[in-house]
């Protein structure tokens, strides 16, 4: 079988047939098709035209495009930028200045409609007061000229997606999500978490190149392949829950024997992604993996809030509600209780000094004359 | 009732009335249960203080099973709101009329020891309507909650998934997991209070209201000039 181009690239790189292959069948297994899908994803990432992608950085720490490069798994991130023709990217351009700009205009320009926009951070929504421009435009007419374009766009990492750490709390630059801040944007899918998984965002691609569509989303916008399942039904540490064995303290007996994180402020039970699946740095491990608990990265809002990080319940105006909750409902039922006890005893006393004559007695023996007022008072009223 | 002996002047000016149908008590008796069980297994998944066996998962499935009984609980007394006698419904618990309006205003006298006589009604008083209204309002919170919080663990294809679509609306599941376990504590303050008002009237207004609630009588005296 004469070698295809892509294959001749990667095997200059080292990566060998069978490591390719090894990538395909991967990427079959997390996006749930069966084991024969992997030939179709290998025939797919070979021959199909290459997608034209432009990958933009706004209100970002480009975490994610760190979380991409890096991926344990080498291959990932050299095979996509082998199969996908990324025209724009700030961190890993060669280009600077007008010429890279330049190149994302003509990107724009010439293929309309057919590019897929990667945006990577949240999106200042307050333009007057200059944070965030890049040559000299705001952050928010870049994107709404670029995604507005583009025949699909991926929001990666929590901050693209949901606003993240930039709209956190008193999000002084009224930092947006691309959905909101893109109104109208086309095929828009968000991959959120921070940073969005590596393995992911191939997987995605991959998907898009193989079945030529999207893949279902959530009511987040997000792919079910990889947001479909709690973190909390996928996690090992399950059978430790439904035990009610629970770590209680860092580095107690139950830490160390790898008990369920619930009582450390574990957000699996509140977040959707794959991670016990799919793991992080080429399957290494995870973070519940390592002892420490979950903090919902991957949902709306989550530094307001999934915090405290290790508390069960998030705070209410800066008070812990996990420790004062139980003991302030407990007190104000106990000071209902008691308020009962104080109102009963001052009705007995307004009995005893007589401020209300006991009306009932003086009713039912005088009542007789008054019988005839009584047609109130019917049987079976309905 | 020319039956009951004239000679005993305690029961004959009594007049028997029909106020709690059948499914009024049965609704009342099934919530009080399920808030019982509810309340202490939700409080131990909130704070599981005991461990072994499948404790968490024992308790959450009792949990869930007896939310059920509570969600359409209250949907059924919600339904008997608009199907029901005058006492069970809505106009007798939303204080829209002058005369709810002026049954509420009386019962906070009474209760602050500013008015001399308990309002009386054969129904709820306005107060106690009124209660009652917002506190199925704490129950649908919960119910809404509930099931925000459940639906993420709904087995595949279940109808339940549905309700996904209120998890935005209370700003994730973290707020809903916060919002469900203040109320576990709004109802059972208001449990506290329910069950001492209840004692009170039936100490000064002599209408059997405890009795009341297991056979859906009252014993209201004859001759008040008072609307019900």
């Amino acid at each position: 079988m004469a070698q295809t181009r892509l294959m001749q690239d990667l095997e200059r790189q080292g990566i060998s047939r069978r490591d390719f292959l090894a990538f395909c069948a991967s990427m079959a297994a997390l996006l749930g098709l069966p084991k024969a899908a992997a030939g179709a994803i290998a025939q797919a990432v070979e021959t199909e035209k290459r997608p034209i992608l432009v990958w933009l950085e706004f209100q970002d720490c480009a975490g994610n495009t760190e979380s991409f490069l890096r991926s344990g798994h080498p291959t990932v991130a050299e095979l996509l930028l082998d199969t996908i023709s990324l025209n724009y990217h700030e961190t890993l351009m060669v280009a600077a200045g007008e010429q890279a700009e330049s190149a994302l205009e003509d990107t724009v320009a010439k293929h309309k409609g057919e590019y897929v926009a990667l945006v990577e951070g949240a999106i200042p929504g307050d333009i007057d007061s200059g944070y965030c421009t890049i040559g000299g435009r705001s952050a928010l007419d870049i994107a709404r000229e670029v995604c507005g374009s583009a025949a699909a766009t991926v929001a990666v990492g929590t901050c693209a997606t949901f606003g993240g750490l930039p709209a956190a709390h008193p999000n002084p630059t009224r930092a947006l999500s691309v959905a909101d801040a893109v109104p109208g944007v086309k095929n828009l899918i968000n991959m959120s978490a921070c940073p969005a998984n590596a393995e992911n965002i191939a997987a995605l691609i991959v998907y898009y190149l193989t079945i030529k569509r999207w893949p279902p989303l959530d009511q987040y916008r997000r792919p079910l392949f990889a947001y479909g399942v709690s973190i909390h039904d996928g996690c090992e540490r399950r059978a430790h829950f439904d035990s009610g064995q629970f770590v209680e303290a860092w580095g107690d007996e139950a830490h160390r024997h790898g008990y369920c994180l619930y009582q450390m402020g574990c957000k699996g039970p509140a977040t959707s992604q794959n991670c016990p699946n799919v793991q992080w740095n080429g399957h290494t491990n995870w973070p519940i993996g390592c002892g420490h608990p979950c903090i919902g990265c991957a949902e709306p809002n989550f530094w307001d809030v999934m915090t405290p990080f290790y508390q069960r319940l998030p705070d209410v105006e800066g008070i812990d509600s996990s420790k004062w909750l139980d003991p302030v409902g407990l007190g104000l039922t106990g000071v209902v209780a008691a308020g009962a006890v104080a109102h009963g005893v001052g009705e007995v006393l307004r009995y005893r000094r007589g401020h209300r004559p006991p009306a009932d007695d003086k009713t039912r023996t005088q009542g007789k004359e008054r019988e005839a007022d009584a047609s109130d008072h019917e049987e079976n009223p309905k | 009732m020319n039956a009951v002996p004239e000679e005993d002047p305690l029961r004959v000016n009594l007049h028997r009335v029909y106020v709690w149908e059948l499914p009024v008590r049965l609704a009342h008796w099934l919530l009080f249960f399920s808030i019982v069980i509810l309340s202490a297994t939700g409080y131990y998944i909130g704070n599981p203080f005991f461990g072994g066996g499948l404790a968490m998962a024992r308790v959450r499935e009792v949990h869930l099973y007896t939310s059920i009984v509570f969600a359409l609980c209250v949907l059924a007394r919600v339904y008997w709101a608009f199907a029901g006698n005058r006492y069970a419904r809505w106009s007798d618990l939303i204080p829209a009329s002058r005369d709810r309006l002026r049954s509420l205003w009386a019962s906070l006298r009474f209760y602050a020891f500013l008015g001399r006589e308990p309002d009386e009604y054969v129904g709820h008083n306005g107060l106690a309507g009124l209660t009652y209204a917002v506190i199925f309002c704490v129950y649908f919170l919960m119910i809404a909650t509930g099931l925000a919080l459940y639906q993420v663990y709904a087995p595949v294809g279940s109808p339940l998934h549905a309700f996904a679509f209120l998890i935005p609306l209370v700003d994730g599941l973290q707020m809903a997991r916060l919002i469900h376990h203040i109320g576990m504590w709004a109802i059972l303050v208001f449990a506290v209070a329910h069950v001492y008002f209840a004692v009170l009237s039936s100490t000064v207004e002599h209408v059997g209201i405890i009795d009341s609630i297991l056979s859906g009588f009252k014993y209201m005296p004859r001759g008040r000039r008072r609307r019900i």
